[in-house]
């Protein structure tokens, strides 16, 4: 299996307290694979029932963000190889 | 620094991850200056003031903390910064002869300004010591009187070298009868800040001392001229002055104006410098409604500061001349109000 990627980038080096912050992650992995299942189910006599799907991701990731300076950042939104946090300076 | 650290983990416990650093600037300094140089303590009692702009002749005996100002050394202890303008501009001392002093025991001999400067027509130009006559070593006990001073002071200031450059020489200036273009007085003010700074950098300083040069900030291309890199990297800050003197000027119009041409201007080392607002100030005539013009520079500040190029750290409101509060007591619980908002909590 491969190993997962990120990447994190702010949008500024320097923040005025009280400024909004905001941090992209790009991250990825060779592995992970969205699909779909589809369940049809039949008995004897070959009747099925109507299609089922449900969606499912083999090896899925998990990001979690850390503060050194104990600043809450939350997540804004996630797409799956790009999410958005923010903060507060 | 603080830094954030962003992990991604897989199904397998395989992890990634990644940081970055960022830095939480410190407040704005709201800052102010009294008229005269008189005591601010009283005006700054109650309000959210750190900062101060104080102005001393070369040509004085009494530079730190000046003459019968022991409020200045009460307010410096108390954390207050200071800016300490220091000019060659003559005033300060009963004429505009040489001078003969001693300090710690070496007697040095000064002799009398041989410049002009802000020869605007019709009026009396001021001397000033000339850029000549401190290049050639001249005003070097001017210097040494002025470090044993501020050695005594007991906490660093920024020694702000001239008040405002672009002011002194927008006329031309001379120098031992010899007259000089704006430019070339730029050029020969390069030279002599230079020499000062390298003057007082090569002896013992208060740890925490900075430096700067002094402009107003009205005219491009002498902001250009007076801020090469070569200087600035032997300098702290940059500085300008900011004043509305008409109704159509806007707070962030007024503060952006020098820092835009900074930004085009100048080298990577002078916009790696802060920003002192050493003086700025709302013209009662034209705007009379000055409190509601000064709530609008905390917001001005803020934007500037989150936009690319050098940050404002310090602005001192220029309670005299044209930024006379006027009324006294509606303008300073506006400038009270504006420094109890964001950028200067």
């Amino acid at each position: 299996m491969a190993a997962p990627t990120a990447s994190a980038s702010l949008n500024a080096s320097i923040y005025s307290p009280g400024d909004q912050m905001s941090l992209t992650v790009t991250y990825g992995d060779a592995d992970t694979r969205p699909l779909t299942l589809t369940i049809v189910v039949t008995d004897a006599q070959g009747n099925s029932s109507a299609p089922v799907r449900v969606a499912a991701v083999i090896d899925p990731l998990t990001v979690t963000v850390t503060d050194d300076s104990g600043r809450t950042w939350t997540r804004l939104s996630d797409n799956g190889t790009v999410a958005v946090y923010r903060a507060v300076a | 620094m603080p830094r954030v650290t962003v992990t991604v983990r897989d199904s397998g416990g395989r992890t990634a991850t990644a940081n970055a650093d960022y830095t939480i600037a410190q407040p704005v300094l709201g800052g102010y200056y009294l008229s005269g140089g008189a005591d601010p303590t009283a005006d700054m009692a109650g309000g959210n003031f750190r900062s101060l702009t104080q102005y001393r002749s070369f040509a004085d005996g009494y530079i730190f903390p000046g003459y019968q100002r022991p409020w200045l050394t009460t307010l410096g202890k108390s954390g207050i910064k200071i800016n300490m303008v220091l000019e060659l501009k003559h005033y300060g001392a009963p004429n505009a002869g040489p001078q003969t002093f001693t300090v710690d025991g070496t007697s040095y001999t000064v002799p009398a300004p041989a410049m002009t400067i802000q020869q605007r027509p019709g009026t009396t130009w001021p001397k000033a010591y000339g850029y000549g006559q401190v290049l050639a070593g001249q005003c070097d006990g001017l210097f040494a009187r002025a470090l044993s001073q501020y050695r005594t002071l007991g906490f660093p200031v920024n020694i702000q070298l001239a008040s405002e450059l672009d002011t002194d020489h927008e006329f031309g200036t001379s120098e031992a009868g010899k007259a000089y273009t704006w430019a070339e007085s730029d050029a020969r003010a390069v030279q002599a800040v230079t020499y000062m700074v390298n003057w007082f950098r090569g002896r013992a300083l208060p740890a925490g001392t900075t430096f700067s040069v002094g402009l107003g900030g009205f005219d491009r291309a002498c902001f250009q001229r007076t801020h090469p890199e070569s200087l600035m990297a032997r300098l702290d800050h940059l500085q300008w002055n900011v004043y509305a003197t008409n109704p159509g000027h806007t707070a962030l119009d007024r503060f952006r104006r020098t820092k835009d041409w900074a930004v085009a201007d100048l080298g990577p080392v002078a916009l790696s410098r802060p920003v002192i607002i050493a003086e700025w100030g709302v013209r009662v005539a034209e705007i009379p409604n000055q409190a509601a013009w000064i709530a609008t520079v905390p917001a001005a500040i803020a934007r500037l500061n989150a936009e690319r190029g050098p940050r404002i750290v310090r602005t001192n409101y220029f309670n005299s001349g044209w930024g006379t509060l006027s009324p006294k007591a509606t303008g300073l619980s506006a400038l009270k109000a504006a420094y109890a908002t964001r950028p200067y909590v």
